[in-house]
């Protein structure tokens, strides 16, 4: 069709090579299989086989700004009725504020909460009355999970300066957490030119393997840096087995990126799979009281966590910029061929990059899994804000992403302080997002390029 | 187990709705990825454009639910620009990294308990699609009757939204055939190659490539649209980013840049989708265990046929990228 | 994938050069060059220096990538109807200054006109459709459609390219034959037209290289600009891409390039220029140019002790 007529000789080259290319494919499988393998264990959501009513009721703990805070509240008696009024069933909430009540179908029901069994000064939230009702064709699964939401029950009008520190101690914290989970995001894009799609599901990972050993028996502060590390052996194998791999083939960077879509898609559902559809909190520090610092209210685990992250990222940047490895980081990812040109091997720096990408994205995966609860789909939701974050500072750019992810973090908590409802309060990132590449599109920290 | 049921099932699934309405989006985003090289990964918000459109008629603006059409398209093309104009003068990784966020942000808009009295929240918008059912009736097609032979029998309702939905299918294809033979395509093509080429050649590589957009999330929104009558009912959550991936997955398994890939690849991804999930469906009448370990349960086969895709798009795109019709010569959509 | 390409087309480009189109190129050289030369022949041969007839102007360009200066060139005119070469060491900021011009970069400061008209700003597109194409460095042609299909693609102001043209042949069909004919018509002049059904990537690089300058003529210029058209272009094939882009001269164009290989700077300019360090050291005939000091200096500079007429 195209060029020379080519001889028989050449198609058993090109017969060999597909061999070859699937070998390669069923060691890349194998090297997936492996990473995920310490994930095979985690207990599959046990739940009875029929259908079954799911209440959990929560503690928000602040008022007035409407912050999730998803404290548990145990001890709470819940009535199912069903459309007739006769009871279906009742129970009272454990120690993680959740009663599951069976019911013999999918039906019309009615959940109803006896306000009197609350903790003392605790009522529930306007947003979730004590009775919600329930319709047949609201069961996605065989489970249909109720929220009910408490809140201190005296409203006590807080000031505004008050709001506004309450919700950027909130953002802060945020901020850290998504700058940390960005740094190997963007550090891939810009020695690679990679979007990896699937860096949600690396932070995922990070709260699963510590959520996997903290179920059997391992304190949080140990499985912590379990995860970490697995996190920096995925980020190992993730490169090793499988980029590392389709560059050195010379696979270009939109096939790449819609392979990264795929480990995405598998891995989330796997996750999905294996740890069940629910938000799951670690066994420990799990109930705790805030403390007050001034205006400000915050568990010591949250402040705990908080310091963690900000001095962790203060590392990260004191390493970019003195250590060798930083500089030859920051090098390769301004301009690899001049890097390599003085003698830096960018592989290698590439290899160091997801090893610690991965082991970032792990530790923030376990700040955010304490700060909110473990769930299936935790590195999936902060995937967008972490795009957002590396766009903002630079993308590629070094401290661009810590800068950009911290900013976006602190945005999003602090929009809510301007009339944006709670659960839209991403919304912000998005037009952060679009007015930055009208403006300067190559981000507050990134160097303008050369068009052409 | 029933080997029967299983084989009869994917064969009605590889012709069904969701074939159907897969392969018009899947038209429209390889408009954009195969024959442009525009990285939209948020084909999902302009299906759901269309399908808000349409849902929105009858209970929210009490209007025929015909004007839906014009409301979709308006909300397709709103969206398109915003994501558009921002990001198509820079390089391509913007425009995928602003489209995936919208259709996030989408998603959580219709989603919000905020609009509920725009969009319906959670629980989605229905009481709406009498008049596209009615209009079947009005052919001669009885709702509740079976028309077919042999496996494939169809209610009327069932027959009529697959009438439809094929001729949709066929109306679009048509269309992105004959636009891609004509000099218009032939820039897209050479966009998708190199865009500076196109640029020193005097044409603006922005309009074409903001042009693409539009034309390619328009036919999502019509695929949106089709769903929001098939279904007569919508929901925010089927509008997440996996709905993007799996168009995506179709499409690069039917080969992008290609008019019939673009159609064959969603039926044979849900075809595929169909086998697995009822042959696990067989296989698994009651939980797996080993010992005290749950291996799969019969809640799980969602996940677990989801992320045997995911793994078949990865396999695909290392072994053959240029899809299972593609040639690689002309296909690969990394054009450089 | 280019090595084993060139080795077919080597043979069957050698073949056709040396025959027709050379005499006729011959013949026709004197004539528009000896115009050209004897327009120039006026024109100090210093930086700067004004023409009688300038297609060109620009003055005060300058272009800084952080704090390095890529261009800054303080003024430059181009005779209508002659071959400028712009020649320099390598990092004189030449292909940035036809970026510059070309729209495909901006300057921080200056300003320049081309046929009268001001062109700062003007986005790279719209710069064809004044009569001003260039072509690149690295060849552009799209590899994987055919080679009529690239030609096709270079034709402006076509009424199929509107999309919603696009669903009706009807409205394009006879445009589009008509752009058939002068891309076929081009292809046989550039000796292509073997190749005329063939994806662009089966060309060799030489062949590529007419591809591109094929494909910017039909874009009906009056400016060409030709980024490096020697580089990567086995020899044989130079003398044919020589006596193209004097014929190009000879049907009324003006050709500016840039170019290493000084043989061919010798033959075909009119006129030289030399960048170096983003400026403008000299200008003149090639042969005022060959025993400027200035310019052996910058060569000398740079390539330590390499020949100014040694070959890249």
């Amino acid at each position: 069709m195209t060029g020379p007529v080519r001889g028989s000789d050449v198609q058993m080259t090109d017969r060999w090579r597909l061999h070859r290319r699937r070998v390669r494919v069923v060691q890349m499988m194998i090297g997936l299989l492996v990473g995920l393998a310490a994930l095979a264990g985690l207990a599959a959501p046990a739940s009875a086989d029929g259908e079954a009513i799911r209440v959990q009721v929560k503690d928000q703990q602040r008022t007035a700004d409407g912050k999730t805070d998803n404290q548990p509240v145990p001890g709470v008696t819940v009535t199912v009725v069903d459309a007739t009024g006769a009871e279906v069933g009742s129970g009272v909430t454990d120690d993680k504020g959740v009663v599951v009540i069976p019911v013999p179908g999918k039906a019309d029901y009615t959940v109803r909460i006896d306000e009197s069994t609350l903790p003392d000064g605790k009522a529930l939230s306007e947003q979730t009355p004590a009775e919600q009702p329930i319709a047949a064709d609201s069961f996605i699964t065989a489970t249909r999970t109720v929220n009910f939401f408490t809140g201190e029950s005296q409203r006590t009008e807080t000031g505004t300066a008050e709001r506004w520190l309450q919700r950027l101690s909130d953002g802060i914290r945020l901020g850290l957490i998504i700058a940390m989970c960005s740094v190997g995001l963007s550090l891939i894009f810009g020695t690679t030119g990679l979007t990896n799609f699937a860096h949600g599901e690396m932070v995922t990972f990070g709260a699963m393997v510590a959520y996997l050993f903290n179920t059997m028996g391992v304190h949080i502060l140990l499985a912590t840096p379990i995860a970490v590390v697995a996190g920096g052996l995925l980020g190992y194998s993730s490169d090793r087995w499988g980029f590392a791999k389709l560059r050195a083939r010379g696979v270009g960077l939109i096939t790449q990126m819609v392979i990264t879509l795929g480990i995405s898609i598998a891995a989330k559902n796997f996750f999905l799979w294996r740890f069940g559809g629910r938000n799951q909190p670690y066994e420990n520090y799990t109930n705790q009281v805030g403390i007050e610092i001034g205006p400000i209210t915050i568990t010591p685990r949250d402040l705990i966590t908080a310091i963690l992250s900000a001095l962790v990222l203060v590392a990260v940047a004191l390493t970019l910029q003195y250590s060798r490895l930083g500089k030859a980081t920051r090098a390769v990812s301004d301009n690899a061929d001049l890097a390599s040109s003085t003698g830096i091997d960018s592989s290698k720096v590439i290899r160091l990059i997801w090893i610690a990408g991965g082991a970032l994205a792990a530790l923030g995966g376990v700040f955010r899994g304490l700060d909110e609860e473990v769930s299936w789909d935790l590195g999936t939701i902060l995937l967008f804000l972490m795009f957002a974050g590396i766009t903002l500072g630079g993308l590629g750019s070094a401290y661009g992403a810590l800068v950009g992810g911290f900013v976006i973090g602190v945005l999003v908590e602090m929009s809510v302080l301007f009339g944006v409802p709670t659960e839209l309060k991403a919304a912000p990132a998005l037009v952060v997002l679009i007015l930055i590449l009208l403006v300067r599109p190559q981000g507050i920290l990134g160097r303008s390029q050369r068009v052409g | 187990m029933d080997i029967g049921f299983v084989l009869t099932q994917t064969v009605l699934t590889f012709i069904g709705f969701q074939a159907c309405y897969f392969a018009i989006a899947a038209i429209g985003l390889n408009v954009q990825f195969g024959f442009t090289g525009l990285l939209n990964f948020g084909q999902a918000a302009f299906m759901a454009a269309g399908a808000y459109g349409m849902a929105q008629t009858v209970p929210i603006f009490e209007i025929s639910l015909w004007w839906g059409m014009f409301i979709g398209i308006a909300y397709a093309l709103f969206l398109g620009l915003l994501m558009g104009v921002p990001t198509l003068r820079l390089r391509a990784d913007y425009l995928a990294i602003v489209t995936i966020a919208s259709a996030e942000i989408v998603r959580l808009v219709v989603r919000s308990v905020e609009f509920q009295d725009t969009f319906g929240a959670t629980d989605g918008l229905i009481g709406y699609a009498e008049s596209f059912q009615q209009v079947g009736v009005d052919l001669g097609l009885n709702s509740t009757a079976d028309y077919g032979f042999w496996i494939f029998t169809f209610s009327g309702r069932d027959l009529w939204r697959l009438i439809v939905g094929w001729s949709l299918v066929a109306v679009f294809a048509l269309i992105v055939w004959s636009l891609m033979r004509s000099p218009w395509g032939r820039v897209l093509k050479a966009i998708r190659e190199d865009e500076d080429a196109v640029r020193s050649l005097g044409k603006s590589v922005y309009s074409y490539k903001l042009q693409s957009l539009l034309l390619g999330g328009t036919i999502g929104a019509f695929g949106g649209m089709y769903f929001a009558v098939g279904q007569a009912a919508v929901q925010p959550d089927v509008f997440s980013r996996d709905l993007t991936f799996f168009v995506l997955t179709g499409l690069v398994i039917g080969g992008v840049a290609k008019v019939t890939g673009s159609i064959i690849g969603p039926m044979i991804f849900w075809g595929i989708y169909a086998f697995l999930d009822s042959l696990l469906r067989e296989l698994v009448d009651k939980p797996v265990r080993i010992g005290d370990f749950t291996l799969i349960q019969s809640t799980d086969i969602g996940a677990v046929v989801y992320m045997v895709m995911g793994s078949g798009l990865v396999a695909l795109m290392v072994v053959r990228p240029q899809g299972i019709f593609g040639n690689r010569k002309e296909m690969a959509f990394d054009g450089r | 994938m280019d090595d084993d390409m060139s080795l077919t087309d080597t043979s069957g480009a050698a073949d056709g050069i040396e025959g027709t189109v050379d005499t006729t190129a011959e013949r026709v050289y004197s004539e528009f060059a000896a115009k050209a030369r004897a327009a120039l022949s006026g024109v100090a041969p210093e930086p700067g220096a004004p023409k009688p007839d300038p297609i060109l102007v620009a003055n005060g360009v300058r272009r800084a990538f952080g704090g390095i200066v890529a261009v800054d060139v303080d003024h430059i005119e181009v005779q209508r109807g002659s071959i400028t070469a712009l020649i320099g060491p390598n990092g004189a900021g030449k292909t940035t200054f036809f970026n510059l011009l070309t729209g495909f970069d901006s300057p921080d400061t200056g300003t320049w006109r081309f046929d009268g008209a001001d062109m700062g700003g003007v986005a790279p597109h719209r710069m064809a459709s004044r009569g001003m194409v260039r072509t690149f460095q690295l060849t552009k042609s799209l590899t994987k459609m055919s080679v009529i299909e690239n030609m096709k693609l270079g034709a402006t102001g076509q009424k199929g390219e509107k999309w919603w043209n696009g669903l009706f042949p009807a409205t394009w069909r006879r445009q589009e034959a008509e752009i058939e004919a002068r891309a076929d018509e081009l292809l046989k002049r550039f000796r292509l037209d073997h190749m005329r059904d063939e994806y662009a990537g089966a060309l060799s690089g030489g062949q590529r290289k007419l591809l591109e300058m094929a494909r910017a003529l039909m874009t009906n210029p009056t400016l060409v600009m030709l980024d490096e058209p020697m580089a990567g272009v086995n020899p044989a094939l130079k003398q044919s891409l020589n006596a193209h882009v004097r014929g190009l001269r000879d049907e009324g164009m003006t050709v500016l390039f840039v170019e290493h290989d000084m043989d061919m700077v010798h033959d075909i300019s009119d006129w030289v220029i030399v960048m170096a360090e983003g400026q403008v050291i000299a200008e003149g005939t090639p042969d005022d140019i060959s025993s400027n000091t200035a310019v052996i200096d910058a060569y000398l500079g740079t390539h330590q002790g390499r020949s100014l007429l040694e070959d890249e």
